[in-house]
């Protein structure tokens, strides 16, 4: 009986090969981003120390710190933006869904695709229409049919809660809507391109609060799709939208947690002393 | 923030004075059958204002500056406890209406009263100056004395069931000893909210 009993619970148990499958899986759904010891420079300068952190998959991360820390220098590499300035150079890793994205052989086009960034300016393109600021990364990439087009456009627009404002006005250039229509083409635009992961650099900062309120309420729905990574200055804001929320002192993550736990009882005093104002 | 963090610390600092004030004197008033009921209503009253005083301003701090971490645990503790204040200052009323419904209570033996009152108000103490020195060590030994003042009452509680004490002064004092058992969880919740204040851990209850 024992014996039976011994045999049956072992049945039960998985393999290792099984748990380490597990594992992996459990690992890639849960963190769609991984820095492993990442660091980023300037023409040999250091702007990013050594950072290690999991991004977790369809939440909001924001990331927080005075001007300079390298919020905007760290998100423009989730995408190989920062490759992009002249003398600027990576070490460690970044791991997208477990890749290596700085690996030698990785396509950063591919990666820019998967990876959408908005700017905290909206920077609709000036001399296309509404209609082909959303359609030209899909454009570009060989989609010619209009039919299918047209129902990206009207899908991204709707996703990014411009539809209804716009529908109507669609060959319109994207320059004529206000400043928070026009974030939330960037929005459109960027969803278009069918990234996985968003990244935004202070995406209300130019924006008056009802602009900021649709983009606010467009994140919270977003990341139901997507991952979403925003740099902000604004504490508030960090603290109503984000889920999960870094700080970043001189090129240092300084405390990565909960929002919550980060904005009611962080666990640094440097974190402390910047989101209540006591800096320095 | 800091100036109107200080005018919520005053205006808290003035709510633990007249609280505790009020608990004595009504407890005084009992031992030594004096009707202090209209003195203790009124400084009930105001404790009541205070409280709400201490909830605008805590509001307008939250609107005005949206204070995070220890700031943001130090108003909504503030709060809580300004609540416990007024609490204290209601039970200090209930004690009072006591000697002003039954009337004279001289003939009655306030021993069992006299003991629970000096922990309650050696625990009204504590839980002030926990909250003003943010003494955590000092917070967390409420509970203690908290289960001693519970110990009391049970005790008390059986000796008046037992039948032996007349009637009047039986059910004044187990009125009395509920109301300083209820001040006595009040003074641990404060102690709790200092906790709360300091390592933002809340208690468990």
């Amino acid at each position: 009986m024992l014996e039976d009993e011994k045999i049956t619970i072992k049945s039960m148990l998985p393999t290792n090969k099984e748990v380490q499958s597990t594992n992996h899986e459990l690992i890639l759904g849960r963190f769609k981003i991984i820095l492993d010891n990442f660091s980023a420079y300037y023409s040999g300068k250091p702007a990013i120390k050594d950072i290690s952190m999991k991004i977790k998959s369809n939440a909001v991360t924001a990331i927080i710190g005075p001007s300079g820390c390298g919020k905007t220098t760290l998100i423009r590499c989730f995408n190989r933006l920062h490759e992009l300035i002249s003398g600027a150079t990576t070490s460690g890793r970044l791991l997208l869904d477990g890749e290596n994205i700085y690996e030698s052989g990785a396509n950063p086009i591919t990666i820019r695709r998967k990876i959408g960034m908005v700017f905290q300016k909206p920077n609709p393109f000036p001399t296309m229409s509404i209609y082909d600021n959303v359609a030209a990364g899909m454009k570009l990439n060989g989609v010619r049919d209009r039919r299918k087009l047209d129902e990206i456009v009207r899908r991204c627009l709707e996703m990014s809660a411009l539809w209804d404002e716009v529908k109507d006005d669609l060959n319109k250039p994207g320059m004529s809507v206000s400043g928070g229509q026009q974030q939330r083409l960037c929005i459109a635009r960027a969803l278009a391109t069918e990234p996985e992961v968003l990244c935004m650099d202070e995406p209300a900062s130019a924006l008056d609060p009802i602009s900021t309120a649709k983009i606010e309420q467009l994140i919270d729905r977003l990341k139901q799709d997507y991952t979403i990574v925003i740099v902000t200055h604004n504490m508030q804001q960090a603290a109503r939208v984000s889920d999960y929320t870094a700080f970043l002192y001189l090129g240092k993550l300084v405390e990565f947690g909960p929002t919550k736990q980060i904005f009611e009882n962080p666990t640094e005093k440097l974190t402390e002393d910047y989101i209540s104002g006591r800096f320095g | 923030m800091d100036l109107w963090l200080n005018k919520l610390t005053n205006l808290m600092q003035g709510m633990a004075e007249l609280s505790e004030n009020s608990v004595s004197t009504a407890i005084e008033a009992y031992l030594s059958d004096k009707n202090v009921v209209e003195t203790i209503h009124n400084q009930s009253t105001e404790l009541i204002m205070l409280q709400e005083e201490v909830s605008d301003l805590a509001v307008e701090l939250l609107v005005r500056y949206q204070p995070v971490a220890a700031d943001l645990r130090f108003i909504k503790a503030c709060m809580e406890i300004a609540y416990g204040f007024a609490r204290f200052g209601r039970y200090a009323y209930d004690i009072a209406q006591v000697r002003d419904q039954f009337g004279k209570l001289s003939d009655c033996d306030h021993s069992m009263v006299a003991n629970t009152a000096d922990e309650v108000k050696r625990m009204i103490r504590s839980s002030i100056k926990a909250f003003n020195d943010r003494d955590v060590k000092m917070a967390e030994d409420l509970r203690k004395t908290d289960d001693i003042v519970d110990s009391f009452y049970r005790q008390n509680i059986k000796r008046i069931l037992e039948g032996q004490i007349e009637i009047k002064c039986a059910i004044s004092a187990a009125l009395i000893l509920r109301y300083l058992e209820r001040i006595a969880d009040h003074a641990v919740y404060i102690g709790d909210l200092v906790k709360y204040i300091v390592s933002g851990e809340k208690a468990h209850l």
